[in-house]
């Protein structure tokens, strides 16, 4: 018996124009399986969905496709519909013939409309239920790090009634000099560490191991020689920073001459101890700081440098120059103690280029051009704090390649991506908080802690985490375990798991996963099914297109980028040619390079693959495979002698309507010029 | 374990020329982890044909099937109907599972579709690298577990030939590093290094046996 299948059909209140609703109607109608279809002018509204409901369980439908507006605007809503219904959610499948067909070109669209509906009806037939579930997570957190930020946030989870396991690779914790100069006095938050039944500390302790994911981590640690075990349902860095002083070395700072550093060339934390050195021998008179010449990054050193500035102002009265490139006052209360400096007397020189230092009799002589003088300037003074370079902490590769994380270009944690959140990596269950995020600087960090502490709480306080069950599945049956989607996984969600008792095959986590499909498309056994996005799904739309594929354009459009910049266009009126057929995916590192060539070998002039710009792909590296896979394609065709320049790659963000366009004109003048 | 690579189209098109019905066997084992056979190439190529064929005007109609081992009877008799339907097998497993394959069905023409090149190792996704040469008299436990008959260029069986380039690499090929670098360095790290100096006789190739038979112990 065939699934029964509904068609709910809207014409946006008359605001759909140009298609012939009793043409679609006749001609739905007549689809294999279609026993409802049903026209409505106000899907969106309550009284729709209450009529929508009513054909539903009236009729006993089994599948549903509603054919209105973009799925981005009520696709889940409309899943609550069908819930209400009784029907799985996920049986749901949109036709967009609003934005995407009605909206987007010139004159009558009945015909495309009429083809939208049936590939949503071929699709719609092949769709599986998902189940929600919930799973039970670990409710323990394992804060990397010692100092203030792991500190903190230890303290701050203990409050919400989180178990933490502080893990320090020095044997104590709390963070020395500047951490008391800031006017935080890490001491007694040790104590209070010390005293809460919430939290375990580990020092002389490091990760060796970590396996498992969001929820159930398994890390081994090596504490004093010997091996400790610990569980946890989430992990965070804060693994802090270290300084370098920008001196003697090419081609940082250079200093001329005999540079004895540490007595007359400092650092802000030896500066910070002079300053707290009740019996310090003599007081320096005359003190010179530099700061964002080799690091541009420079909030903390503007911070310690105010700071140190007007400290050693008011404790010894010393003449203090600052020299700077610029002073980037963008942080909370800088603006504030900058003025501060101003008004106690010290002077801001501003240079382009980094001063020359040199040392003289004992002195520390710094010579720059002043840009609003014009001149140069020569300060001969008793101390200079030198410049300091901020950089990840010794151990930082290790630790990434241990969790499994990227790092940005500079080696701190959390990848260039403009989709991670602040304290977010591109792991579930993995953040990252304080120093170890490079820029550092205090507001930022205080934030980075309660946005962590919120975080967690929200994904473990309950104990469970709700799942949509088996979305992404590797058939134990087809998985030869080759390994290729545990490598390639971005959100290392996949692991090797044993099945009936011995045999090892691929298994992702329902709790890690992201539903990106990347997996699934590159898996060479065809082990990975993803519902909704299967081969026999995508296939299903590709020939509904079907004999009349011929001059048509598919494109295959990421759910974070192109169909919601194709969107755009319809709704701006951008028109461009009828003959593009969009097939929505959750990102074009789901495009398998077999999609490409069946859209052609069933008869397409020509594939689009389009996603997301350059670094940033919400699946990191999605759009970066999708590319490959467009370039693998282009020489399949070309050894049979299929124009390769039918297929392309391109990249785009979700609101740039305008470039969509241009692609879609651009690939439509490529197969008009070829002459098919 | 066994590494193979896709014959060039060509190559491919031009066995299977005469012939309007074939099908394309794929492998579940080895082929199906280096990306050479398994039931997505099988799919790739069975469309790339298809579309060849029909820009040349000359159809031809495509069955598919992957057999988990294909170096096995019994699995290979699986799919034994499918052979039956058509006038040519196109198989993209290694050099043993086509002679399977051609043995079980000696009526069909068997075509390779793919080269079997080499026993290797993934050195990361989609890059295979040799490792074994099936020599027969594996001495792995002298190198510290580096093969210098496949990995070293000239297959010495005595310590580096004294071209090594700096930073380890062959003299022959800059691309490659130094097997005995490489062994002398894992010997070094092991504690082991006087097996450097234990000089071994050249191998015999001349006792190679060619087919290879091995007899298990009866069960």
């Amino acid at each position: 018996m065939e699934t029964k299948i509904g068609v709910f059909l809207c014409n946006c209140g008359g605001a759909i124009n140009n298609i012939d609703f009793d043409d679609v109607i006749k001609k739905v109608t007549k689809f294999p399986g279609v026993t409802c279809v049903n026209l409505s002018s106000d899907l969106c509204l309550e009284e729709g969905k209450k009529k929508m409901l009513s054909r539903i369980k009236g009729e006993n439908i089994e599948r549903v496709v509603v054919a209105a507006c973009s799925p981005e605007f009520q696709g889940h809503i409309l899943r609550g519909v069908l819930e209400k219904a009784g029907l799985n959610g996920h049986l749901l499948s949109m036709a967009n013939i609003r934005e995407q067909c009605s909206w987007a070109h010139d004159g009558d669209v009945t015909e495309k409309a009429v083809e939208l509906v049936k590939m949503a009806v071929n699709r719609v037939r092949l769709l599986q239920p998902v189940e929600k579930k919930e799973l039970p997570v670990n409710k323990e957190v394992l804060v990397v790090g010692g100092g203030f930020s792991a500190i903190s946030a230890a303290l701050q989870l203990s409050r919400v009634g989180l178990r933490t396991t502080l893990l320090e690779k020095e044997a104590t914790l709390g963070t020395e000099g500047l951490g008391s100069f800031y006017g935080f006095d890490t001491g007694s938050m040790v104590s209070a560490v010390e005293g809460d039944g919430n939290i375990e500390v580990l020092t002389s302790a490091q990760m060796t191991e970590v396996e498992g994911e969001i929820g159930d981590f398994s890390v081994r640690i090596r504490k004093e020689g010997e091996e400790v075990f610990r569980k946890c349902g989430v992990i965070i860095l804060a693994t802090g920073y270290q300084t370098e002083l920008a001196l003697d070395s090419e081609p940082k700072l250079q200093a001329e001459g005999e540079a004895i550093s540490g007595l007359n060339i400092v650092s802000q934390e030896q500066l910070c101890r002079m300053l707290q050195n009740s019996s310090l021998e003599t007081e320096p008179k005359t003190i010179g700081f530099m700061f964002d010449f080799y690091d541009e990054n420079s909030r903390f050193s503007t911070m310690a440098t105010l700071n140190n500035a007007l400290a050693a102002k008011k404790k010894w009265g010393s003449e203090v120059y600052v020299f700077y490139k610029s002073v980037k006052v963008d942080s909370e209360g800088i603006e504030k103690l900058y003025q501060e400096a101003r008004d106690c007397g010290v002077v801001f020189l501003k240079s382009e280029v980094p001063p020359r230092i040199t040392v003289e009799n004992g002195r520390v002589n710094i010579k720059a051009k002043d840009v609003f003088l014009g001149e140069d300037i020569v300060l001969a003074c008793d101390v200079l704090v030198a410049e300091e370079l901020y950089l990840p902490v010794e151990g930082a590769e290790n630790l990434s390649s241990l969790l499994n994380v990227r790092r940005d270009s500079r080696g701190f944690f959390q990848d260039e991506n403009v989709h991670l959140y602040p304290v977010a990596s591109e792991r579930k269950g993995i953040f990252f908080i304080g120093g170890c995020r490079g820029d550092l600087d205090l507001g930022r960090v205080l934030t980075d802690i309660s946005s962590v502490v919120m975080n967690v709480y929200e994904l473990l306080s309950s104990g469970k985490i709700l799942v949509e069950a088996e979305i992404v599945k590797a058939d134990p049956q087809k998985c030869v375990a080759c390994l290729t989607c545990i490598r390639v996984c971005p959100h290392g969600a996949i692991q090797l798991v044993r099945v009936d008792g011995s045999k090892e095959v691929a298994g992702i986590s329902d709790l890690a996963c992201y539903a990106c499909g990347i997996c699934a498309a590159i898996c060479p056994a065809k082990a990975i099914k993803f519902q909704g996005y299967r081969d026999e799904e995508i296939m299903a739309q590709i020939e509904a297109i079907g004999k009349s594929l011929n001059g048509r354009n598919v494109a295959f459009c990421c759910e974070h980028s192109a169909y919601h910049a194709a969107d755009l266009a319809g709704k701006l009126r951008l028109h461009y040619p009828e003959n593009l057929r969009i097939i929505r995916v959750p990102c074009a590192g789901q495009v398998d390079v077999f999609h490409i060539l069946k859209a052609f070998e069933k008869g397409a002039a020509a594939v689009l693959v389009m996603g997301c710009e350059d670094g940033a792909c919400h699946h990191i590296t999605g759009n970066t495979r999708a590319k490959e896979r467009v370039k693998y394609s282009e020489m399949l065709l070309k050894e049979v002698s299929v124009d390769g320049g039918r297929v392309r790659m391109f990249n785009l963000s979700p609101n740039a309507p305008h470039k969509f366009v241009k692609a879609v004109n651009e690939i439509t003048k490529i197969i008009k010029e070829s002459g098919r | 374990m066994i590494i193979a690579e896709r014959k060039p189209m060509e190559e491919i098109k031009q066995m299977i020329a005469p012939y309007k019905k074939v099908l394309v066997a794929g492998c579940g084992t080895c082929v199906t982890v280096c990306w050479a056979g398994g039931e997505k190439e099988v799919a790739i190529l069975a469309s790339q044909l298809k579309l060849a064929r029909s820009a040349e005007g000359n159809e031809i109609v495509i069955l598919e099937a992957t057999v988990e081992r294909q170096c096995e009877r019994e699995m290979v008799a699986e799919i034994k109907d499918k052979v039956a339907e058509v006038e040519a097998v196109l198989s993209l497993a290694c050099g043993s599972g086509v002679q399977t394959m051609a043995e079980m069905f000696e009526d069909k023409p068997v075509f390779p579709a793919v080269n079997t090149t080499f026993i290797g190792m993934p050195e990361k996704e989609g890059l295979w690298v040799e490792m074994c040469g099936a020599c027969g008299d594996c001495f792995l436990d002298r190198t510290g577990g580096v093969c210098p008959i496949v990995r070293c260029a000239k297959g010495l069986l005595n310590g580096p030939c004294g071209g090594t380039r700096r930073g380890g690499k062959c003299e022959i090929d800059p691309e490659k590093d130094c097997a005995w670098v490489l062994i002398y360095r894992r010997l070094e790290k092991q504690g082991r290094l006087d097996l450097m100096r234990k000089y071994y006789a050249p191998k015999n190739y001349r006792a190679v046996k060619r087919p290879g038979k091995v007899q298990a112990a009866k069960a």
